[in-house]
């Protein structure tokens, strides 16, 4: 059976009218990276929620459907159980800072101590972790002096350190600039070469076309497309219907409309429109 | 911004070794002796042969007597002034100004009660620069204070600052937009509506998000907790917190005895 395995789930947040997902199918393997990507109010950060267990345990209303994730039943088991299981960080990194905690390697460890980890674990876990997303350097800050993008490391950091089986990530590089999102994706696909599964929201497309496995593109609260990332990232579909595209990809599609581009896939990446328009 | 959010100053001392609760318990010990003790010099006493010491003792010098200058000083000095003018006792007035004379005995009692609250806050800054935040918070945790309570206790000190700041962006933002901040005082008052929405209602969200956020690391786990510190309390902890009681058993029953 599939790692996760969504099965016409439609939610609706308590006192609304209009579900925020409407029969979502979505099955995912174990040690896949799958993208998620929509506009606003897609949907997108709801789906996280369901795949983390805050949907329906923490923010109620209602839910219909299946929704299982690493052998637990959503509607058997408790956020306590699942939380052990994935690891969720979102957008905003300032919200994710526990304020618990004065130093950035006891913010990381936080998420230990929580769950029983004993100490002489702790450090080790904690070191590593901070190596992986390269801020050991920042091991002595206060959380709150850092910069947003050092803030969503951390996040990402406090999570990965707990080393789940399911990572979901909303939108881990928007503070970031190209070069930190670059790093981030690197340790995200590694992770997912390491068995770890992975479903991220993002609207860097060309990012995505790069690290992930597949793209899942959802609009009004359903699934409107999934696939390959080129094949979906380049769909006439998504564009119609407002999505955002690759400046590679409209550039291309123009061209290809007066007879400049000669293959029949466009490209999302810069790389592959080189390649492209050498031929 | 703030890059040091408590009091707390890393060195290596015995001050600093000692456990959290030992050093609340002599914080506290010092206050209670100095407001109990019978005589009127005890307050200058510990002053001089304990806290001073012992600052040394906890390497916080330089601190301690930065804070002194710019936070004790200043409240004792008041508390000072008040008492010397305002306390009607005693007859050898030494001078008078306007209608208020200054007694020798106003004076006396005045530079006592200034000296007692010296003690005091210097005892709170004292425990306030030895003790981490973190390793407190965990230490009462493990005793049995509950998780959330000190969570709350924690995260406000360190959440505070923090709002104070967006306050600070909000009113920028808001001022760049026309708004007035800066007239008579009822147009201010008027003024601040707009910046309580924002506030109040950005923080309602945080919230939420914030429980997300903590509750994904595990926050509510029934899962016993651990803690990255290694929070000592030796057998010596316990012998100078009982030897500290004692000493503040001893000063009241000495005050009921002779008053
Ligand atoms: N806590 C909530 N209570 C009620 N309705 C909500 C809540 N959170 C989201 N919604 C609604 O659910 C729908 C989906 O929202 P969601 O946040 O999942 O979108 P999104 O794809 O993440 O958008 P964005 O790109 O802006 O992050 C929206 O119509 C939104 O208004
Ligand atoms: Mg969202």
């Amino acid at each position: 059976m599939a790692f996760i395995n969504l099965n016409n789930v439609t939610y609706k947040y308590p006192l609304t009218k209009t579900p925020a997902l409407q029969n979502i199918n979505l099955q995912v393997n174990e040690g896949e990276f799958v993208a998620i990507v929509g506009p606003n109010g897609a949907g997108k950060s709801t789906l996280c929620y369901t795949l983390a267990g805050f949907v329906p345990h923490f923010f109620k209303g209602e839910i219909s459907g299946t929704v299982e994730v690493a052998g637990m039943d959503s509607s058997k088991s408790t956020l306590d159980e699942w939380v052990l299981n994935v690891g969720l960080a979102f957008q905003n990194p300032f919200n994710q800072i526990s304020g618990a905690k004065y130093t950035v390697f006891e913010e990381i460890a936080f998420g230990l101590e929580n769950t029983g980890v004993p100490r002489n674990e702790m450090k080790p876990r904690v070191e590593e972790a901070m190596k992986l997303t390269d801020i050991s350097n920042l091991a002595d800050r206060s959380p709150y002096s850092l910069s947003g993008g050092q803030q969503q490391r951390v996040a990402l950091t406090s999570i990965l350190v707990m080393r789940p089986k399911l990572l979901v990530l909303d939108e881990p590089t928007s503070q970031m600039d190209p070069i930190g999102t670059r790093e981030v994706f690197g340790v995200i696909r590694k992770m997912a070469e390491g068995g770890m599964t992975v479903v991220m929201v993002e609207h860097k497309m060309e990012w995505i076309a790069n690290f992930a496995d597949r793209v899942v593109a959802l609009k009004d609260g359903q699934v409107l497309m999934e696939g390959k990332p080129n094949e979906v990232l380049t769909s006439e579909l998504l564009a119609e219907n407002g999505f955002g595209v690759s400046r590679y990809t409209s550039t291309t599609r123009e061209a290809k409309k007066q007879g400049l581009w000669k293959k029949e896939n466009l490209p999302v990446t810069l790389d592959e429109a080189v390649e492209g328009f050498k031929k | 911004m703030h890059e040091r959010l408590s009091f707390f100053v890393k060195r290596d001392s015995a001050l600093h070794h000692l456990n959290p609760l030992t050093k609340i318990v002599l914080a506290l010990s010092i206050i209670l002796v100095s407001i109990f003790s019978p005589w009127y010099w005890t307050s200058h006493g510990l002053l001089l042969v304990v806290i001073v010491p012992l600052v040394f003792i906890g390497k916080v010098a330089n601190e301690y007597f930065t804070s002194a200058l710019r936070l004790i000083l200043p409240a004792a000095g008041f508390i000072f002034f008040m008492q010397a003018f305002f306390q009607p006792i005693g007859q050898t007035v030494i001078f008078n100004f306007w209608f208020l004379d200054i007694t020798q005995e106003s004076l006396l009692f005045a530079f006592r009660i200034a000296t007692r609250i010296t003690v005091m806050i210097s005892a709170f800054t004292l425990f306030l620069l030895t003790t981490h935040p973190s390793e407190l918070m965990s230490d009462l945790t493990r005793r049995g204070l509950p998780p959330q309570f000190a969570y709350v206790i924690i995260s406000t000190l360190q959440i505070l600052p923090q709002m104070q700041a967006k306050a600070q962006t909000i009113i920028a933002a808001q001022r760049s937009r026309g708004l007035d901040t800066e007239s008579t005082f009822f147009k201010r008052i008027g003024s601040v509506v707009p910046l309580v929405s924002p506030l109040v209602f950005g923080s309602l969200v945080e919230v939420e998000e914030r429980a997300i956020a903590i509750e994904a690391r595990g926050f509510t786990s029934k899962k016993a907790k651990t803690s990255l510190y290694e929070i000592s309390d030796r057998s010596s902890d316990k012998f100078i917190r009982w030897g500290l009681v004692i000493l503040v058993i001893i000063s009241i029953v000495l005050k009921l005895w002779l008053s």
